[in-house]
């Protein structure tokens, strides 16, 4: 039996989204500009572009690029991160580097990769794998930074070696701040993706998009709206679950430690 | 034996200013012996433990355990901090297995053994628990068990429950006075406390403020097993926190507290 407060916290984002659609319905129709379909017309045109088997296709190869480009971005920035967090002479080479590199929206330094890769997935791969990177990094090297002195002390006494203290200690006690900085990867894997698709137009879910706002099937550009989105929300909830029970040992449920001496 | 020779450390401030933490310190520490180093905070004491563990390396002279330099860390010398210092993502049982599966002890065997010991330290029942779910005197008691579960011979112990309330670093003391009356092996405890001292050690070693420097070294011949109750009562115990209180005091080392 489902309690009144957890039918209320459950059902909560659903009437959120619910209510967006509805404010969205009376919006458009007090506008009535062409350019501004209705919720329910754009709903109408989503089953039309997860029918069409080339749609499908194309948006496929942007959810492939994007995991390619995420999984290559979390696998060496979690290690560069840790590292960085745990070595000054580490830190002191990348950090100025990374500097540089943050401020830059991923998505400008397109066309000069789409110059030296082209238009295929290796350039649109390579600006998903830039923009997942540096918040990876970032979280990870916070959490490295911050390990307590006296664990990785108890890890050494125990006999563990450096390295072996990295992956053993740094690793699983950095693990909460590296989830949270691929949580945002994912989101800005998703950004991004979209974005250089859009750039670089020749396949995926941003081209579909973009073609259907140049050929002004505006109930389609909007339909390519919430699939993204939903996309998004659903990835997204998806990794917070994995992270919610990957660090259990560390959410404040347990806030009243019990009392025994 | 744990043998420091003319130790001295020199730290950097962060105002890039040198300071003398440590000054010619020589001690021997005998085999089997309970030794507690007694100073003001800031005398450096903890760093002379951390000195004897390998975790700091001293800017001049050398320790040297059974006859040998200490340049690391190692399982002989098993540190206790006074912030636990658990891993979080492992349980109680997790905690202590850590050590003997680190020195390839069968994942069967580790458990018993950990099981035995985490039994020994009065928290049998929470072996499932995350650090997290335990008070401060429950951490150090799984902190004590991880440390005992490798077998260190040496056991150091850095203001051990100074993080503690006065009831529970009681009831941790003459806990830790029963697990050492059986297997005696040497430790090293580094407290600001007085009777916590006395009570426990066979050997006061009291610094001086910074920098620190070896004061004096007191015997402590109360007679073992000690029983806190009886031993409150016994003049010849506050006889030795009086003289050492008496002796801080007039060297204008305040700040002691009880």
């Amino acid at each position: 039996m489902m309690s009144g407060d957890v039918l209320i916290k459950r059902s909560a984002p659903f009437l959120a989204c619910l209510g967006l659609l509805f404010a969205w319905q009376v919006f458009s129709l007090a506008l009535r500009n062409d350019s501004f379909p209705t919720a329910l017309e754009a709903i109408r045109a989503i089953p039309s572009i997860l029918g069409d088997k080339e749609a499908l296709v194309n948006i496929l190869a942007s959810l492939r690029r994007m995991a390619v480009g995420f999984g290559l971005a979390v696998a060496v920035s979690i290690p560069l991160g840790l590292l960085m967090g745990r070595s000054r002479a580490v830190a002191s080479f990348f950090n100025p580097l990374l500097m540089v590199i943050y401020p830059v929206p991923k998505a400008a330094l397109m066309p000069i990769i789409m110059l030296w890769l082209g238009v295929g997935d290796v350039a649109k791969t390579l600006v998903i794998f830039l923009g997942v990177s540096l918040p990876v990094i970032y979280h990870s090297f916070e959490g490295a930074k911050s390990v307590e002195e006296k664990m990785l002390w108890s890890g050494a006494a125990m006999g563990l070696t450096a390295p072996r203290r990295l992956v053993r200690i740094v690793l699983p006690a950095a693990l909460p701040d590296i989830l949270t900085g691929c949580r945002t990867g994912l989101v800005l894997a998703l950004i991004t993706m979209i974005t250089s698709e859009m750039i670089a137009r020749q396949s995926g879910a941003g081209n579909i998009l973009f073609n259907a706002l140049d050929m002004g099937q505006y109930d389609t550009v909007f339909a390519m709206i919430i699939i993204v989105g939903a996309m998004g929300i659903g990835l997204d909830a998806l990794f917070e679950r994995l992270r919610a029970r990957l660090v259990r040992w560390s959410e404040p449920q347990f806030d009243v430690p019990l009392s025994f001496s | 034996m744990i043998e420091i020779e003319h130790v001295s450390q020199v730290f950097q401030t962060s105002s890039r200013q040198d300071h003398l933490a440590l000054s010619d310190i020589s001690l021997t520490i005998e085999d089997g012996a309970f030794v507690s180093i007694l100073g003001p905070s800031g005398c450096g004491k903890s760093t002379l433990l951390y000195i004897v563990g390998g975790f700091v390396q001293p800017t001049q002279g050398i320790a040297k355990m059974k006859g040998r330099a200490i340049t690391g860390p190692g399982p002989d010398r098993g540190p206790v901090f006074q912030e636990f210092a658990l891993f979080p993502w492992k349980s109680v049982l997790g905690n202590v297995m850590y050590g003997p599966r680190q020195q390839g002890i069968k994942h069967a065997e580790a458990e018993a053994q950990s099981r035995a010991l985490i039994e020994m330290v009065g928290l049998k029942g929470f072996e499932d628990f995350y650090p997290k779910e335990l008070s401060g005197g429950m951490k150090q008691r799984v902190a004590l068990a991880r440390t005992l579960a490798y077998h260190p011979e040496v056991l150091l112990m850095d203001e051990p429950f100074g993080a503690l309330d006065a009831h529970t670093r009681t009831r941790l003391q003459n806990d830790l006075l029963n697990i050492w009356e059986r297997d005696r092996k040497t430790v090293l405890f580094v407290t600001h406390s007085v009777e916590e001292a006395v009570f426990l050690s066979d050997k006061v070693v009291m610094m001086t403020r910074s920098p620190g420097r070896v004061r004096q070294i007191v015997d402590i011949e109360l007679p073992r097993p000690r029983r806190r109750t009886e031993l409150l009562l016994d003049p010849r115990y506050q006889k030795y926190v009086v003289d050492i209180e008496r002796m801080f005091d007039d060297s204008g080392e305040a700040e002691l507290r009880p």
